[in-house]
């Protein structure tokens, strides 16, 4: 499973149990849409770190890297090793 | 368990002789209520205000378990809980967040005299209508410019009454969830800023609590901590460092309080016999020494885990009842082994149980703590 579909799934079971995965646009803000408040980020950050293993820094965590799943993907990617090196659990 | 060195105990041991200097009169001073007189001169002496800070400011440049050893040192000796906690909120409050967000400039500017103490600080978190929800609060920060301007009150803020600096955490744009929030560095003298008389509280009566209001108060956008929006970020990560500073200084007073019954329980005598040969009384001071250790190992392996970038919410949220709850459990225990004299003022016990008590509400309630780690167990709100 691509990273993009593992954190839709991810934040669909966690914030949004009555939407299919595949219903979540990529760019859809979850803070002006109210998904994701402060105790969901930091579960969110704490699985983010877990499960793709990456450091999140408190100079991380910025509303850009956060707003959409496209954000938090990119920000997965720009944290990970080269794709060959990845382990993901 | 977090071993020290030789080094580590050197320089616990060179603070050693204020702990006591600091504590001095401390029955005087509950009953009296507000910073004790001459005791903040004593505090900026000590050197113990330096102790996180990078030599350039004037800081002894620790790291954070090594603050926390002497801080642990600080409990263990100085009887004045209301001004240890002082000490602390002084430490982490404006100091914390400025060497870690803050600008090169503004450091410059505070970090010196926050170091040295004479700059006293505070922060200021909690809404009058609010509590723990911090995105609910009713402080406001407009863009004007190159300022902001903030309206709006705060309670419950520590060093208040008699702070030059406060950070303010105000709502920025509520729509943007956890980033609707901004950390400020508010100086005392700005017009608009007006801070409220020290608040009459159960225990910690030497550390001043008051109420801030800010009216139309216009901060430069350069005194923003972090990036506006950041407020949350800035906000844990202060929390963490509160949490583990206030609650190793917890650790440090019940490690002198089961010393203390112990030896009280092993001289008194009833039925010609030693009390603590009493099964009840054992129990109860074995109880104070569960409490002690299991504190201290959770409150340094949470701070170990956070120095490692390990993710460690639900082990500081841990750490924080523990330890809250096991000074409390363990200050009304130390009263009942004492028996009429443990209710007795002069002997300091009903005061560190007034003291205590607090500990369960700062920092987050046990509530609170509890809910965070229902949340990050994937225990989820209510959808309805």
């Amino acid at each position: 499973m691509d990273i993009t579909q593992v954190i839709r799934e991810f934040v669909v079971t966690e914030y949004l149990p009555d939407t299919p995965p595949d219903e979540l646009e990529v760019d859809y803000d979850l803070f002006r849409n109210g998904v994701i408040n402060s105790l969901d980020l930091l579960r969110l950050i704490s699985w983010l770190k877990d499960h793709f293993g990456i450091p999140v820094d408190e100079l991380d965590i910025v509303p850009e890297n956060f707003r959409t799943v496209a954000a938090i993907r990119d920000f997965v990617d720009s944290a990970l090793p080269a794709p060959a090196e990845r382990t993901l659990k | 368990m977090y071993e020290w060195s030789e080094e580590h105990r050197e320089l616990r041991a060179e603070f050693a002789h204020w702990y006591e200097t600091l504590g001095e009169g401390h029955l005087e001073a509950d009953r009296d209520s507000g910073l004790p007189p001459r005791a903040w001169e004593r505090v900026r002496a000590s050197g113990l205000l330096r102790l996180p800070f990078h030599a350039e400011w004037g800081g002894r440049g620790l790291d954070l378990l090594s603050t926390m050893y002497v801080l642990e040192g600080l409990g263990e000796g100085c009887r004045d809980g209301g001004l240890c906690f002082s000490i602390c909120t002084q430490i982490v409050s404006a100091g914390i967040p400025l060497q870690r967000f803050g600008s090169a400039e503004l450091k410059a500017r505070h970090l010196p005299g926050i170091c040295d103490g004479g700059t006293i600080t505070a922060h200021a978190i909690t809404d009058p209508n609010g509590g723990s929800d911090v995105l609910g609060m009713g402080m406001t920060a407009k863009p004007d410019g190159d300022d902001w301007i903030l309206d709006g009150d705060k309670v419950f803020v520590t060093n208040g009454p008699v702070a030059d600096l406060i950070v303010v955490y105000a709502l920025t744009d509520a729509s943007l969830g956890p980033f609707g929030l901004t950390a400020f560095l508010v100086e005392r003298g700005t017009e608009g800023v007006l801070a409220g008389a020290d608040v009459p509280k159960m225990g910690l009566r030497t550390s001043p609590l008051g109420e801030l209001s800010l009216r139309g108060c216009r901060v430069p956008a350069a005194n923003v901590l972090g990036r506006p929006g950041m407020g949350f970020a800035v906000l844990d990560h202060v929390m963490r460092w509160e949490i583990l500073c206030s609650f190793i200084v917890q650790v440090g007073a019940m490690q002198h309080r089961l010393d203390r019954c112990v030896e009280h329980a092993t001289r008194r005598r009833q039925f010609g016999r030693p009390i603590g040969s009493f099964q009840m009384i054992a129990d109860q001071i074995v109880d104070m020494k569960i409490g002690v250790e299991t504190s201290r190992r959770w409150l340094y392996d949470a701070a170990e885990g956070f120095v490692r970038g390990r993710d460690v919410t639900t082990d500081i949220a841990i750490a924080k009842v523990l330890a809250s709850e096991a000074n409390v459990k363990s200050a009304l225990s130390a009263v009942q082994i004492f028996g009429g004299r443990g209710y007795l003022t002069e002997t300091g016990l009903e005061k560190d149980l007034r003291d205590a008590v607090g500990g369960t509400i700062y920092s987050g309630t046990s509530e609170m703590q509890r809910i965070r780690i229902a949340r990050m167990l994937g225990l989820k709100e209510s959808q309805t």
